[in-house]
Parts: C-alpha cells; structure tokens; sequence
C-alpha cells in the first residue's frame, strides 16, 4: 500500500498529495546536484556574517 | 498565491526528494527538487532540474516548456511543505544562472508580503546576510519559517 501525505497550503489553501516512491528512496543518500552544492557551500564558507538566531 | 500547481509528487521516505511531472508543449519532462545538507550546520540547498537520462539533476536545462509559474508554484509548494516538517532548517537558494536568480528574485519580490508572513527571507549580498528587499541585486536567498 502506497503511504500518502497530504499538505495543505497556507499561503494558497490548495492540497498537494506527496506519494511516498520506493524508486525514489533508493536516492537516499547519494548526493543530488552536486555543483550546486559546491557552490553553496563556497557561498556559505564566504560567508561574515552569522546565521540569524 | 493563486497559481495552478502540480499536485500529485513523489517523495522519498525522509521527505528530502520530490519529483513531479512538467506537463507543457514539449511534451511531459520529470522534475526533480532535492534538499541537501551542506557545510554549515541546519542549512540545507536546494536544487531544482530536470531529470536526466542518468537520474541525475540537471539544473542547467532549458525546458521551455510553456509551464515556467505552475513549476516555480509547485516548488514553492514543496518548499512550504518541508519547511512545516523541518521548521528549524534553513534553505539557500539560487538559479544556476543569474538570469535563473535574477527570475527567483522577482518571483520572491512579487509575493514578498504573503512569504513574509511565513519566512525569513534574507539575502546573500557581498558575503554577508541582509534582509531581502525587492530589487535587491543578491546572490542566494536564505530562508526559514518564521516561529510561532
């Protein structure tokens, strides 16, 4: 049985069904996009000022 | 917001992993929107593309597929939904190209007093954090749900 979560906005009050995939779990882990995330991580080590508490 | 969105994802178990179906005049394309940890304790990037022959994220293609708000409306969606499960996380964001970041800013700037409501929204302008205001020429966003 497939496990389903449903999300409603609060900014728009419409309903997104998010179907848990087995195909998709085995992402889990593996790192996605990682340029990207390269250059996150680049911005985030530039970075002078905290993270606001 | 009132924009037409994709509501029916796939999600990985530990809700870090969406994929939804573009469906526009090129046909339908998979996409795929991923939250990653990054160096920096609690913040956590977000990457968002087309799914490539390899399964792999490819941020970098031109879809052009006539659906550009239902897409950007869709992540927004999903964005609010992770921030609701993960509410202490942050999320950088950017386009993989300044005219991708340029259209995120506008984006965030047309809707900026609705998401205000419910995140912080700060800038990453200059290798520091300001708060975001419209126009505001920056880098990446950062943001996180507000505290009740």
């Amino acid at each position: 049985m497939k496990r389903v979560i449903k999300h409603k906005s609060e900014l728009a009050g419409q309903e997104i069904t998010f179907t848990v995939s087995e195909k998709l779990n085995k992402l889990k882990g593996k790192v996605l996009a990682p340029k990207k995330l390269a250059d996150a991580n680049k911005l985030l080590r530039k970075l002078k000022t905290p993270l606001p508490k | 917001m009132k924009y037409d969105v994709y509501t029916d994802i796939e999600v990985t178990d530990d809700f870090n992993v969406f994929d939804f179906i573009s469906t526009g005049k090129n046909g339908d394309i998979l996409k795929r929107v991923a939250f990653t940890r990054t160096e920096q304790d609690g913040v956590y990037n977000l990457a968002l593309g087309d799914v490539d022959e390899d399964n792999e994220i490819n941020d970098y293609a031109v879809t052009d597929n006539g659906d550009r708000n239902k897409v950007l409306a869709t992540v927004a969606f999903i964005v609010e939904a992770y921030t609701k499960k993960f509410p202490d996380r942050w999320i950088i964001f950017r386009g993989s190209t300044e005219e991708r970041t340029r259209l995120y800013r506008m984006a965030v700037g047309l809707h900026l007093d609705e998401l205000s409501s419910l995140y912080e929204i700060w800038a990453y302008k200059d290798e520091r954090l300001v708060p975001f205001t419209k126009n505001l020429k920056i880098k990446a966003f950062l943001i996180r749900r507000k505290f009740s």
